[in-house]
C-alpha cells in the first residue's frame, strides 16, 4: 500500500510537470484581496488607469482573488472595516501623488486583514510620470515576493514590438507587459521582427527594411545600433541563443527562405535547413542542439524539427490547415493553428502546446485570431496578441494555472513583437 | 640632481592631483534635500535612461524625390495577383506578366532596375508572410527573366502585410493585397 502511494505520489508529480496538460479543476481557493486608494491620491487618466493595472496585475498573478472592482477610498492609516472584509485576507492601501519636486510617487501598504498588521509597505518613486505602470507592477511584484508566492517577474519585463504606421512604414516600440508605457525606439522605414539580445533585456535585434534587409543590434540604455549582416530578400533574426551567442535567422541569399545560423564570435554562417519552398521561424528547442521551425513542404505551413548538424527533419504537429507562426521554451513550442478549411471563417486561428518529449497537446484559446504567441522568460506564462469581432486585445496565459487574461489594445496594427 | 625616473613619477603625481579621479556617473532620480519621508523610497528603473535610434525619415523622402522620375513607367506596370497562401503565378496572370516584361524591355525602361517587390493580405502571421511576399516576387522575377528580361536587372524584396493598397475586410480587398508590384531604381 506504501509502495502503491509513492508510485502515485511521484506518478502525480511527474504529470504535474507537464505544462501541456490541462489542469481542469482549481484545487483550494486563492486568498481574497481588497484595494482601497487613498482619497489625497492623483484622480485623473492616469489615477484610474493606475487603479486598473493593479487590479489587472493582482489577477494575472494567478495568486489572489480580487474583490475590488470600481475604487474604494480610504486613507493609509484609517482604520480597517473589518465588517466588510470578513472573508478577506490583504487589503491594499495606497496613494499615488506628486512630490514637492514634481516626481511621481507612490506609497503602499498591504494589511493582512486578520492581524490588522502591515505585512509590506513601500514607497516608490520617479521621475518621469509616464512610466507610471512600471510602479504598479514593482508594487504586485513586491506583494507577492513579500508573500512568498511563486514567482512573476514576467509582469517587470519589457516588450518590444514593431507595429505598422502607414504603409512601408513601422516603428519599434517598447512597452510593458500590458502594453500601456510605450516609447518608440526606432522611427523612420520598415524596421520590422524585433528580437531581444539577452534575458537582461539591454538590447535588442532588429532588421531595417531600407533597402538592403539589414539586422542591426541596439543598445536600449546607450542608443547605440550596430549592424550584423545584411542580405537581398528577407533577413529576420527568429531566435537567440541561451547564451546569446548564436542566432537563428530566416535568410534567402538566393532568394529562397531557409533557416541559417549565425555565429556572433566567428562572424559565419550555418545553412541550417534545405529546402526549396518555405522554411521560416526557427527556435532553438531542447538544448540548443536542435531546432523547430514552420515549412511549408508538405503542402500547408505546418511544423518540423531538425537538429541542427543533421539533415533528417521530424514533423512535430499533425494538425491544422496552417501552423504559420511558433515560439518555443525548452522542449515547449506554443504555435497558432487554423484548423477550419474556411480561411476567412470564424475561429480562425487558435492557440496550442505542446512538447517534444510526450505526445500531448493542449489547446490555449478558444475564439478568434490568436497570433504572435511569446513565452515569457521562465516559459510559465505566454503572451499573444487576439483579435475578435473587430477588436484587439493583449492575451497573457499563465500556463501552471490555466488562466487567461485578456487587456484591450488601442496600439495599431501589430507586425511582430518579443517578450 | 633629479634623475629621469624621479621627474615622471612626479609628473604622474602632479597630473593625478590636477586631474583627480574620474566622477562615477550616477543617475539619482530623487534630488538632494528631499522632503523627508518615513521610508527609503526604492526607485523604480525599469524603462529610465532608454534612448532612440536616430530619425531617418527626411532621408527616406530625399530618396523618394530621387525616384520620382521613374514613376511613368511603374505606373504602367501591371501588378501579378495570387491566390491565398498561393505563390505559383495563375493562369489568368500570365499575360500581365508578357505585357510587364515586354513594358521593361523597352528601350526607356532598360537603363533601370526593376525591384520585384512581393505582398501578401493580412492573414497570416509573423515570418510566413514575409517569406510567402518573397516566394512571389521569386516567381514573377524567373517568369520575367523567361520572358527575356536581364535577370541582372531584377532584384527580389518581401513586404509581407506591410504594404496595403486596401484596408478594409472584406475578401475582394484582401485579394487585391495578395500582389506582386515593381519599383524601378537608377
Amino acid at each position: 500500500m506504501r509502495l502503491f502511494i509513492v508510485i502515485l505520489c511521484m506518478t502525480l508529480s511527474l504529470f504535474a510537470s507537464d505544462l501541456t496538460l490541462e489542469i481542469v479543476k482549481d484545487v483550494g481557493n486563492l486568498p481574497k484581496i481588497a484595494i482601497e486608494v487613498s482619497p489625497e491620491s492623483i484622480e485623473g487618466k492616469i489615477g484610474q488607469k493606475f487603479f486598473k493595472l493593479l487590479l489587472g496585475d493582482l489577477k494575472v498573478t494567478s495568486h489572489f482573488d480580487t474583490i475590488s472592482s470600481s475604487i474604494e477610498y480610504a486613507k493609509i492609516l484609517d482604520p480597517i472595516d473589518y465588517a466588510k472584509y470578513k472573508d478577506v485576507a490583504y487589503l491594499l492601501r495606497y496613494k499615488l501623488f506628486y512630490d514637492d519636486f514634481g516626481d511621481l510617487e507612490a506609497k503602499a501598504v498591504v494589511y493582512d486583514i486578520k492581524t490588522s498588521e502591515p505585512l509590506f509597505q513601500k514607497l516608490y518613486r520617479l521621475r518621469d510620470k509616464k512610466r507610471y505602470p512600471f510602479i504598479a507592477h514593482k508594487i504586485v511584484y513586491d506583494l507577492n515576493e513579500a508573500l512568498h508566492f511563486p514567482d512573476v517577474a514576467f509582469l517587470k519585463s519589457f516588450v518590444i514590438f514593431a507595429k505598422y504606421i502607414a504603409p512601408k512604414r513601422s516603428d519599434i516600440v517598447l512597452s510593458d507587459y500590458t502594453l500601456t508605457y510605450q516609447k518608440t525606439i526606432v522611427h523612420g522605414g520598415l524596421n520590422i521582427f524585433p528580437k531581444w539580445a539577452d534575458k537582461e533585456q539591454r538590447s535588442f535585434y532588429y532588421t531595417d527594411m531600407q533597402g538592403r534587409p539589414t539586422l542591426y543590434r541596439v543598445d536600449i540604455y546607450k542608443g547605440v545600433r550596430t549592424k550584423i549582416l545584411s542580405g537581398d530578400g528577407m533577413l529576420v533574426c527568429s531566435d537567440v541563443s541561451a547564451d546569446g551567442s548564436r542566432l537563428l535567422l530566416t535568410m534567402a541569399p538566393d532568394d529562397q527562405p531557409d533557416i541559417y545560423e549565425y555565429n556572433l564570435h566567428t562572424h559565419t554562417l550555418r545553412r541550417v535547413t534545405r529546402y526549396p519552398g518555405i522554411d521560416v521561424n526557427g527556435n532553438y528547442i531542447e538544448d540548443g542542439s536542435r531546432v523547430v521551425f514552420v515549412s511549408d513542404r508538405l503542402g500547408n505551413p505546418t511544423i518540423f524539427a531538425k537538429r541542427i548538424d543533421s539533415d533528417a527533419v521530424e514533423r512535430i504537429v499533425y494538425h491544422g490547415k496552417n501552423n504559420s507562426a511558433l515560439n518555443s521554451f525548452d522542449h515547449y513550442i506554443v504555435y497558432s493553428s487554423r484548423e477550419s478549411d474556411n480561411a476567412f471563417g470564424p475561429n480562425t486561428f487558435n492557440l496550442y502546446l505542446t512538447s517534444t518529449t510526450s505526445d500531448y497537446i493542449r489547446r490555449l484559446t478558444a475564439n478568434g485570431v490568436n497570433i504572435f504567441p511569446r513565452f515569457s522568460s521562465d516559459g510559465e506564462t505566454v503572451l499573444f496578441i487576439k483579435e475578435f469581432q473587430r477588436q484587439t486585445a493583449l492575451g497573457v496565459i499563465r500556463l501552471k494555472y490555466n488562466k487567461s487574461y485578456l487587456f484591450p489594445l488601442y496600439t495599431g496594427k501589430i507586425q511582430s513583437i518579443d517578450w | 640632481m633629479i634623475n629621469k625616473k624621479n621627474l615622471w613619477f612626479g609628473l604622474f603625481v602632479a597630473a593625478f592631483l590636477i586631474t583627480g579621479c574620474a566622477k562615477k556617473s550616477v543617475e539619482i532620480e530623487a534630488p538632494q534635500g528631499h522632503a523627508p519621508t518615513q521610508e527609503q523610497a526604492s526607485e523604480v528603473n525599469e524603462g529610465s535612461g532608454i534612448k532612440s535610434v536616430g530619425e531617418m525619415s527626411e532621408e527616406s523622402m530625399t530618396q523618394e524625390e530621387k525616384l520620382r522620375q521613374m514613376k511613368m513607367i511603374e505606373s504602367q506596370a501591371k501588378k501579378i495577383y495570387f491566390d491565398f497562401d498561393k505563390y505559383n503565378i495563375r493562369p489568368d496572370q500570365m499575360p500581365r506578366v508578357e505585357y510587364d516584361a515586354q513594358l521593361f524591355n523597352k528601350p526607356e525602361a532598360k537603363p533601370f532596375g526593376i525591384k520585384v517587390e512581393g505582398n501578401c493580405d493580412e492573414w497570416g502571421t509573423d515570418e510566413y508572410n514575409y517569406a510567402l511576399g518573397l516566394k512571389r516576387a521569386k516567381s514573377v522575377r524567373d517568369a520575367l527573366e523567361a520572358k527575356g528580361v536581364d535577370p541582372k536587372r531584377m532584384s527580389i524584396i518581401s513586404y509581407g502585410e506591410s504594404n496595403p493598397v486596401c484596408t478594409e475586410h472584406t475578401k475582394e480587398c484582401w485579394a487585391k493585397n495578395r500582389r506582386v508590384e515593381f519599383e524601378l531604381i537608377p
